[in-house]
């Protein structure tokens, strides 16, 4: 598993180094438009849950074609593009932008004529999982995951068997937010967040490059959790200049 | 004057041809389908239109007298104009005649129809297409369009085909522009079935495709493809030579008006996607477009204050807080200069209101994302917003209340891609009984569940300003309510997450790149439980300063050498006497002479 330190800069979310070249033409041509692409997409959206890969420009790109047929909505799919977005980042804007793709669960299952009630009892239940996640309520969150309610039985049960490692991309996204916060944290409060047995928190710890000291986890600097108190200075560039000292050669 | 058929009579093939050549076939063949249906109720429509023409010429020739003389007058010499392709005139009557002919004869009424006029232009249909176009964009600037009109408007611009001509980029920016607007306009109002009577209802039903997203994106992603403008574009990016890139832009990318519309099209392609509600696809369409000062976009003031506001709405929708208000600041700043030297054509109004609408999302953007930004245009915010403001930051259900009407009253007119069914008065019915979240709603939803999960920052932020180390248990007794130590390191981690974000960095990355910056000056570690503070200062800035008014400076001073000196007042003595002054003096005396030694020569 790599380190847990927070991606730099966005390039691998907008076009993931996994992405087939085939796929980057299909988004970024009119050719996304076209619903007999939707079996191909969607084909690429099994295999990146299977391969445990992310690509969520072109997992949008079919929500829009959702949103332009609605009567080629596949609700299976909708859900397997939540959880997507919900195991990928903590405060990233995937989610969200999932569902601005989308309408209400009741209106798109009376477009396909399906009474299929998995859509409408999950989108509010990872809707709340994403609240969850996104305020660091980690520990509430296991606790709703885990819990007996329908919701997490259907989606425990029907959904996260397809995805490769689904908790342990929770786990390693939580993380990340503890990485560029803590320096040292408390394993007792780690098994908590990642919910992990106190004798499984410690190989997890050391699995994701952090290490162990007593009954703490130190965490390596990462630019995020070692802060200091710093001073801006003004620099000013030669362009800014040009104007002067062209005119001072008069 | 010369009669006006004797330049260009088309004949009647070619006529047709120009108006039903399909935009581009890139659709699947349903769509392929549909465009032949459309094209053959367009020649349809055409034929019965040209049966009635005959049938009331008389009426017509009637009517056409009615038309004043110097309106007339003016269509003759406007179709002229574009007959002899010649810019600098269309272009003057294009943005001054029109609207001084509209302000005397038709401030109340509409221009006579592209029928009527007909005769006048030796039924030029090109002209006419023009014509029709500034026709249905009057109607909807100044009068209540009737559901004919929005009809009517659709067809004419989707037979906005392959025209042989230049035109001014500010005619070309306001048909699209117009484009856009009447679909959302139109969208807007089919999107409510309450209030419409049954002739409207009956024409909604038969009419499905009329202004569908499919089809509108289908002519802006047409005009992208056939004048090549992102290909174009890249290779400028390149820095291949204008031959070679002429070569890539093909027969129609290299004519002006197809590599501008295409340009055009880019830009509402933006508008469009951030009004279905897709951020991501909006940005990657621009992903070729540059934003900089001396861009294309930039010479028209509409287009760039247009650009930039859907560009920072897309980026408030990404969380990108940042990128949103540098984007914001600078068109702000464009506007508040030229605002002085902006002719006060028919959209000046609406430019303004948008401006508006920006100043509500920066009270937004900087009270989720505090940090230095312009002083000049935050002091303008807080002068608009300055109750509003104070509310944001001190939180609560009132901030949330007041985040809410901000957004709604500044954000985009969010719309649904589907219209309500109807063709099928039962669904119709259940749909009336039982509405739809509203897209407007949905997004407003979406965006204060990004205001929820970050409301407790402010708070702790402000703690955490009073010290330099603090244990997190000493910080629960500080909060209120009952709170446990581990929902305060949950809130830190929130506050962490808040006052970092991605934003773009060098020029030639695209608007969807970003690198990881911090946005805030404090910042903290949690050892343990201990959490250290540490507050990054910044020097003032002065530099800035003294660059902006040293080249102040040097300008007065250029402009003081550069004019002539100040003409000597004239002579109080007689007229003779001052005559022969004038004649004799140049001889002996420069103009540079100083005016006290010249008194004194006399």
């Amino acid at each position: 598993m790599a380190v847990a330190v927070p991606k730099k800069n966005l390039s691998e979310w907008h076009s993931p180094s996994t992405r087939p070249e085939v796929i980057h033409e299909l988004i970024h041509g009119v050719d996304r438009y076209n619903p007999t692409n939707l079996p191909f997409m969607e084909e690429y959206l099994l295999s990146q849950i299977k391969e445990g890969q992310y690509d969520l420009f072109a997992n949008l790109a079919v929500l829009k074609l959702y949103q332009f047929n609605p009567q080629h909505s596949n609700p299976d799919i909708i859900i397997h593009i939540l959880i997507k977005a919900l195991s990928s980042t903590v405060h990233g804007p995937d989610f969200n932008l999932s569902l601005g793709l989308l309408r209400e669960p009741t209106a798109i299952l009376h477009d396909i004529e399906s009474d299929d009630e998995a859509l409408t009892i999950l989108m509010p239940y990872l809707t709340n999982l994403h609240e969850l996640i996104r305020t660091c309520q980690f520990t509430k969150f296991w606790k709703e995951f885990n819990g007996e309610s329908e919701a997490a039985n259907i989606l425990k049960t029907r959904y996260l068997p397809s995805h490769s490692t689904p908790i342990d991309d929770l786990r390693f996204q939580f993380s990340l937010s503890i990485a560029s916060c803590f320096s040292t944290i408390s394993l007792n409060q780690l098994s908590r967040w990642l919910n992990l047995s106190s004798s499984e928190v410690g190989g997890y710890v050391e699995k994701i490059g952090w290490n162990v000291e007593g009954d703490k986890a130190v965490v390596p600097k990462n630019g995020d959790n070692d802060v200091k108190a710093g001073v801006v200075k003004e620099n000013v560039q030669l362009s800014q200049l040009t104007k002067l000292v062209a005119a001072a050669g008069y | 004057m010369a009669d006006p058929t004797a330049f260009y009579e088309p004949t009647e093939d070619e006529l047709l041809s120009s108006l039903a050549v399909p935009v581009q076939s890139y659709n699947p063949e349903s769509d392929a389908d549909e465009y032949r249906r459309l094209q053959e109720l367009e020649q349809h429509a055409y034929a019965q239109q040209q049966l009635m023409v005959a049938e009331q010429e008389q009426e017509q020739l009637q009517a056409l007298e009615q038309v004043p003389e110097d309106v007339k007058r003016f269509l003759v010499l406007f179709h002229q104009a574009i007959l002899e392709n010649d810019l600098p005139t269309i272009t003057n009557m294009y943005e001054s005649g029109w609207n001084k002919l509209t302000q005397a004869h038709y401030s109340q009424n509409e221009w006579p129809e592209a029928e009527l006029i007909s005769p006048l232009v030796g039924n030029d249909q090109v002209f006419l297409t023009l014509y029709r176009e500034l026709y249905f964009r009057h109607v909807y600037a100044k009068l209540q369009p009737t559901i004919d009109d929005r009809f009517q408007s659709y067809e004419n611009i989707y037979s906005d085909g392959p025209v042989p001509l230049d035109l001014p980029i500010q005619w070309l920016w306001d048909m699209l522009d117009e484009f856009v607007y009447q679909f959302s306009n139109f969208s807007t109002w089919r999107a409510n079935p309450k209030n419409k009577n049954e002739e409207e209802l009956e024409a909604l039903a038969e009419a499905q495709n009329i202004w569908s997203s499919y089809s509108v994106l289908n002519v802006l992603y047409s005009l992208v493809q056939k004048s090549q403008i992102n290909e174009q574009l890249r290779a400028e990016k390149q820095g291949k030579t204008p031959e070679e890139v002429q070569e890539l832009a093909g027969e129609y990318g290299s004519k002006p008006l197809y590599r501008n519309l295409g340009y055009f099209s880019l830009i509402c392609l933006l508008r469009v996607h951030v009004l279905l509600g897709d951020p991501t696809l909006a940005l990657q369409t621009m992903e070729n477009v540059d934003l900089s000062g001396g861009a294309f976009l930039t010479r028209i003031t509409a287009c760039h204050v247009t650009t930039y506001y859907h560009v920072g709405c897309a980026y408030m929708a990404l969380g990108r807080w940042p990128d949103a208000i540098k984007t914001f600041i600078s068109v702000l700043i464009f506007f508040i200069r030229m605002k002085q030297y902006h002719t006060r054509s028919y959209q000046y109004g609406s430019i303004t209101k948008q401006c508006e609408r920006m100043y509500a999302l920066l009270a937004i953007c900087t009270t989720l994302s505090p940090g230095p930004s312009d002083e000049s245009i935050m002091s303008i915010v807080k002068e608009h917003y300055a109750d509003q403001l104070s509310v944001l930051q001190r939180g609560g259900d009132e901030a949330l209340e007041t985040f809410k009407d901000l957004f709604l009253s500044a954000s985009p007119k969010y719309l649904n891609v589907n219209p309500p069914p109807y063709e099928d008065p039962s669904a119709l019915e259940s749909y009336l009984a039982n509405p739809p979240i509203d897209a407007t709603q949905r997004h407003l939803d979406l965006f204060l569940s990004d205001v929820v999960a970050v409301r407790g920052v402010s708070n702790i932020r402000n703690l955490l300003k009073l010290y330099t180390s603090i244990d997190a248990s000493k910080l629960v007794t500080f909060s209120e309510g009952e709170t446990e130590e581990e929902e305060i390191l949950q809130q830190l981690m929130v506050l962490k997450a808040a006052s970092r974000t991605y934003a773009k960095g060098q020029q030639q990355d695209t608007l969807l790149d970003g690198e990881r910056i911090v946005t805030n000056n404090l910042d903290f570690t949690i050892d343990g439980s201990m959490v250290h503070v540490e507050e990054t200062t910044s020097h003032r800035r002065y530099a800035g300063f003294f660059i902006r008014n040293a080249e102040h400076a040097q300008r007065v001073f250029n402009t003081i050498k550069s004019s002539p000196l100040p003409i000597q007042r004239k002579p109080t003595t007689s007229v003779t006497q001052t005559t022969t002054d004038n004649k004799n003096e140049p001889k002996k005396s420069g103009a540079w002479q100083p005016k006290r030694a010249r008194v004194a020569a006399q």
